[in-house]
């Protein structure tokens, strides 16, 4: 799927006629500013920013025209997936269109623009004692068009589900400029949801250009707690017994000994041990008894409470507010399902050890069909993080022992449905301009 | 596109290596079986006795997965639709076979595969029958949540591919939020698992592109449902508010706080005043209120024995049931001959405006009987506890009387109690049906009142509110209407349909909420989605290539009215 880039001399006076003058630009500097490398301006690279739905419409139409790829921009929150280097074609930055449609407040649906930035939605939410809900503060950072259109495990949480279950309604531009609408209701049964093929379809089906979303009124009350148990696994069980018994917290996490240690400090776990955390958030009462549950459960599995102040710690780090002392990225992620979770952290030890290197792991990401395991790689003679080098040498083994024992390395392309999106592709786009390198079959 | 005709006996010869003779048929009562299903408009031919307005050519059994990939195959050489039928319970007319072809009934493939206790996920085929499937979990200590009136006649299958709802949705949420991943042959004949563990595929969600789908792009043959632990104690109660709008406040303040009564049915003025004279009456005396329920008999799970049969049931059940017992004195309503029977329901559904008048608001407000409500918790025990707690707080700020257990157990006895028979309705000439909408909270009022209306032009209409979540609510209008002929009542109901639909998206609805859309609403599946129906056009040409799935339903082609 390649589009074919002709030389277009006055393809920027053209996009400035519709995005408006100072919207249109091929300066590297202003690539730079979005990720791009523009080391010469040849093949010509613009990038706009359309204030409109209709605007984008109009960008793609012109697009299919002239036969430029389209690619969307997103906030600084990751580097846009499509182009490091620049590529011919135009990018699309949606910063000007962050605006609130709607709120109603009555139904708790908010109608956003997809420049938006959730933590900014979350920031117009907050006085009205409202909030998208208790999704991992990483994922707020992109806007909400680049939250939605790349579909990631994680973007979950045990109380609220997935991100994409809060989208009642999408608004985007196909790939032949028509613009779609899909009408809101809270559920219903009139053949798919359409929503959905726009949700993770990174640009490819249509660009999304705002949102109907589901929010939260903000917790009556919030409860941290912290618990110390014999072993990882114990921890990952005492987790599992408590949604089976209807628990529905705000976040988990599971820590092993070493990642306790960096995280919360030498106080909060004994050799061999873990420590699970807790967040119950709702009606006050309910959050308590949440938080009673998973005391119970994990006392059933050997735990026992510590400080509440390691949870604090936690927390605060969670939501930024302070720096984790742990704050390298982990080396690798993989998610499991819950009957899954021991063996995979088991294989992932083995292999460590085969290798010559120890590894620090916690799991995250809660939700009803599993979680994510971080791991961090170390080398045992200094305890620190493996060097790049090192850590690309041994990722490979450590993630195929992980996948052997029932894990999903992230980010994966389902194969066998490959000619299925493709084939939709070719009909939604037929010049091939809609973000032409994202997801092809098993890219990363 | 013009089809080949089909020729029976060449498809037969071609399936019969994959199937063998016996799990295939040409009956002609098998065919006239599987042409339709419980749609009412269909049920009106049937009762006057003419032929269906569409046949099968063939009905075939397949029992694994291999063997529908064969079969679609083979359908896709000669040009021949699939039609996939699971309970035939649908009331949309979606297993109707518009342009012939095969009737596919999934019903051999039923097994429920073992359960990890960690997962809590339930690999089940498609053609797995609902109370089977239930009563299987039950014995493994499990629930799906997931109870549609129709359970016992009704497959896994057919709940995947209309988007199903149960009557406890509010806490287990509708067949798509409970699914992790469906096995599909699309209409190209490959086989397809969606989602992969714990969701770590990038591209957008195969699952929820794949359920709704009615049969048009594939052949569901199993699915991966979430189920939960078996309810250790249930709570029910029931509530009287003095208005519908009451009530409906109470439902969105409860939803809103994040509380998840697994029941929550608001009932509106006239379903109240009928459920009311029908002997459901409202007032239970106070030394039967206890403050928990009992809990459900460990291994029983949630569903009550077989709905028995008997007259009395099947006299009270159904909405004119209920208004020729009202019209006759009891003692004499078994005397009562269907004559007599046809001129007094004829005599009340020929004035609609003025019996939906009489007996909704007026009669509400002389009787003073308002709105009733049926509240349900189950779950865990502690949890449960905390949850009616706090959810019977918020009914009475909200201005609800609270009745006691026995609305609540009454409710529960009876919510099965449909008749398989032809209702009293049809067989005194009327028709009777159900229309679901759904909406907003902030548009559900003008959604009532502009659906409401535009029925109540036609037919004998009430409502209820049983399907609510944080956002919005869905609203189930039972209405019964009467012509002195076939080719009337037909007419009358498709003005009535139209008019509905049309109300309910200019009121800014759904025009279904669970039933799905089938040949009934295919019509107007171009006003509920308008451009985006390119997405599901595109999704249908890439499944389904040459249209043999289903062909004719959810908007997608010329559907097949008579
Ligand atoms: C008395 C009564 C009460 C009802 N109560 C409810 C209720 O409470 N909630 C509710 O949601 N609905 C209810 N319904 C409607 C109906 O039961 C549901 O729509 C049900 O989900 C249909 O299931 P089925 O197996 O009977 O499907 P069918 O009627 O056989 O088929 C329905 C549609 O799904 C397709 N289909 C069926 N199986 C498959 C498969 N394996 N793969 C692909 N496509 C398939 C068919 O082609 C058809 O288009 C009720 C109906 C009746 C008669």
């Amino acid at each position: 799927m390649t589009a074919r880039v002709a030389r277009a001399p006055n393809l920027g006076e053209e996009l400035e006629a519709i995005v408006g003058h100072g919207h249109a630009t091929d300066r590297p500097a202003h690539l730079a500013e979005v990720g791009i490398r523009a080391a010469a301006s040849e093949p010509a690279t613009w990038l706009v920013r359309p204030g409109s739905g209709a605007e984008i419409a109009e960008i793609v139409r012109l697009a299919n025209r002239r036969h430029i790829p389209v690619s969307p921009v997103g906030a600084a929150a990751r580097p846009p997936a499509a182009l490091g280097a620049a590529e011919a074609g135009i990018l699309v930055d949606l910063r000007r269109m962050s605006h609130v449609l709607h709120l109603d407040e009555t139904s708790l649906v908010v109608h956003v623009q997809a420049g938006l930035s959730a933590h900014a939605l979350e920031h117009i939410l907050a006085p009205r004692g409202l909030s998208l809900g208790d999704f991992p503060p990483a994922i707020l950072a992109s806007t909400v068009g680049g939250m939605l259109s790349v579909r990631t495990p994680g973007k979950s949480s045990p109380r609220h589900g997935f991100i994409e279950e809060a989208v009642l309604g999408i608004s985007a531009v196909l790939g032949d400029g028509r613009s779609i609408h899909t009408r809101v209701a809270p559920r219903r049964a009139t053949g798919p949801d359409l929503a959905r093929a726009l949700c993770g379809s990174e640009g490819t089906l249509g660009f999304i250009t705002s949102a109907v979303l589901r929010i939260h009124r903000r917790p009556e009350a919030r409860f941290l707690s912290a618990h110390h148990l014999p072993d990882f696994e114990a921890a990952l069980s005492a987790v599992h017994l408590a949604m089976r018994e209807d628990a529905a917290p705000a976040a988990l996490r599971v820590y092993d000994e070493r990642q306790a240690r960096a995280g919360l400090g030498d106080g909060a776990v004994r050799p061999g041990g873990a420590v699970l955390l807790a967040a119950t958030a709702g009606p006050t009462d309910l959050a308590a008894c949440d938080r009673d549950l998973i005391a119970s459960s994990a006392s059933a599995l050997g735990g026992t409470p510590i400080a509440e102040s390691f949870a604090e710690t936690w927390w605060r780090q969670r939501t930024g507010r302070e720096d984790s002392p742990s704050a390298a990225l982990p080396s690798l992620q993989v998610s499991a399902r819950p009957s899954r979770q021991a063996a995979v952290h088991r294989a992932l030890r083995a292999a460590a050890a085969e290798a010559g290197i120890e590894v620090c792991v916690y799991a995250s990401r809660f939700d009803p069909y599993g979680a994510v395991l971080f791991v961090t790689l170390i080398d045992p003679s200094t305890g620190e993080a493996l060097g790049a080098q090192a850590e690309d040498a041994a990722r490979g083994a450590i993630e195929r022992a992980a996948e052997q024992a029932g894990a999903a390395l992230l980010g994966a392309v389902p194969p066998a449905l490959t000619p299925y999106f493709e084939d939709m592709r070719r009909r939604l786009d037929p010049a091939g301009i809609m973000n032409p390198r994202a997801l092809a079959s098993g890219s990363e | 596109m013009t089809r080949p005709a089909i020729d029976s006996d060449r498809l037969a010869r071609a399936l019969r290596p994959i199937v063998g003779d016996d799990r295939i048929s040409a009956k002609e009562t098998d065919l006239t079986t599987y042409s339709r299903d419980m749609w009412p408009r269909l049920l009106i031919s049937i009762r006057e006795g003419t032929p269906l307005p569409h046949r099968a050519h063939l009905v075939v059994w397949p029992e694994t997965v291999g063997e529908v990939a064969e079969i679609v195959r083979v359908a896709r050489s000669q040009g021949v639709p699939i039609i996939p039928y699971g309970g035939g319970s649908g009331v949309c007319g979606g297993t109707v076979p518009v342009k012939g072809g095969i009737a596919l009934d999934l019903k051999r493939m039923s097994a429920v595969a073992k359960i990890d206790r960690d997962d809590l996920i339930c690999d089940v085929q498609a053609g797995a029958n609902g109370e089977h499937f239930e009563r299987e979990l039950a014995t493994r200590g499990y629930t799906f949540g997931h109870f549609p009136s129709s359970i016992y006649v009704s497959t896994v299958g057919g709940w995947v591919a209309t988007r199903a709802a149960g009557q406890m949705s509010s806490k287990y949420g509708k067949v798509e939020d409970r699914i992790a991943g469906v096995t599909m042959v699309t209409g190209r004949g490959d086989i397809i698992d969606t989602d992969g563990l714990a969701r770590s595929h990038r591209g957008p969600s195969w699952t929820q592109l794949l359920v709704g789908s009615e049969g048009t792009l594939g052949v569901i043959t199993s699915a991966r449902l979430r189920v939960s632990p078996a309810p250790e104690l249930r709570v029910l109660r029931g509530y009287s508010f003095p208005d519908l709008i009451g009530g409906i406040e109470a439902l969105r303040r409860i939803m809103q706080r994040g509380l998840r009564p697994a029941v929550l049915r608001l009932y509106d003025e006239f379903d109240t005043l009928m459920n009311a004279l029908s002997g459901g009456g409202d007032r239970a005396p106070a030394d039967i209120r206890h403050h928990h329920a009992p809990s459900p008999p460990a291994g029983a799970g949630a569903l009550p024995r077989v709905p028995t049969q008997s007259a009395d049931v099947e006299e009270r059940s159904g909405l004119l049931g209920q208004i020729v017992g009202q019209l006759v004195p009891k003692d004499r309503r078994r005397g009562l001959t269907q004559s007599l029977r046809r001129e007094l329901v004829a005599a009340t559904l020929s004035r609609p405006r003025l019996f939906n008048n009489v007996a909704g608001p007026v009669a509400s407000r002389g009787l003073r009987r308002g709105c009733r409500m049926i509240v349900g918790l189950e779950g865990s025990r502690v949890r449960t506890e905390t949850e009616a707690r706090l959810t019977f707080g918020e009914l009475e700020r909200a201005g609800g009387v609270d009745l006691g257990e026995e609305p609540g157990r009454r409710w529960l006895e009876h919510r099965y109690s449909v008749s398989y028979k032809m209702s009293p309705a049809f067989r005194a000439g009327a028709f009777v049906d159900t229309m679901e909408v759904a909406s907003t909270w902030e548009r559900l009022v003008d959604l009532y009142r502009s659906v409401r209306a535009a029925i109540a032009k036609h037919a004998l209409v009430m409502a209820h509110l049983s399907h609510a979540y944080p956002e919005g609510c869905s609203i189930y209008f039972t209405f019964a209407g009467y012509a002195d002929n076939q080719k009337h009542a037909e007419k009358l109901y498709d003005e009535l349909w139209r008019s509905g639909m049309e109300a309910a998206t200019r009121a800014g609805g759904t025009i279904s909420h669970h039933h799905g859309v089938g040949l009934l609403k295919s019509l107007h599946m171009r006003e509920e989605h308008r451009e985006s129906m390119a997405i599901l056009e595109a999704l249908k040409a890439s499944m389904d290539p040459d249209d043999i799935m289903n062909p004719g339903k959810l908007g997608l082609s010329a559907g097949g009215l008579s």
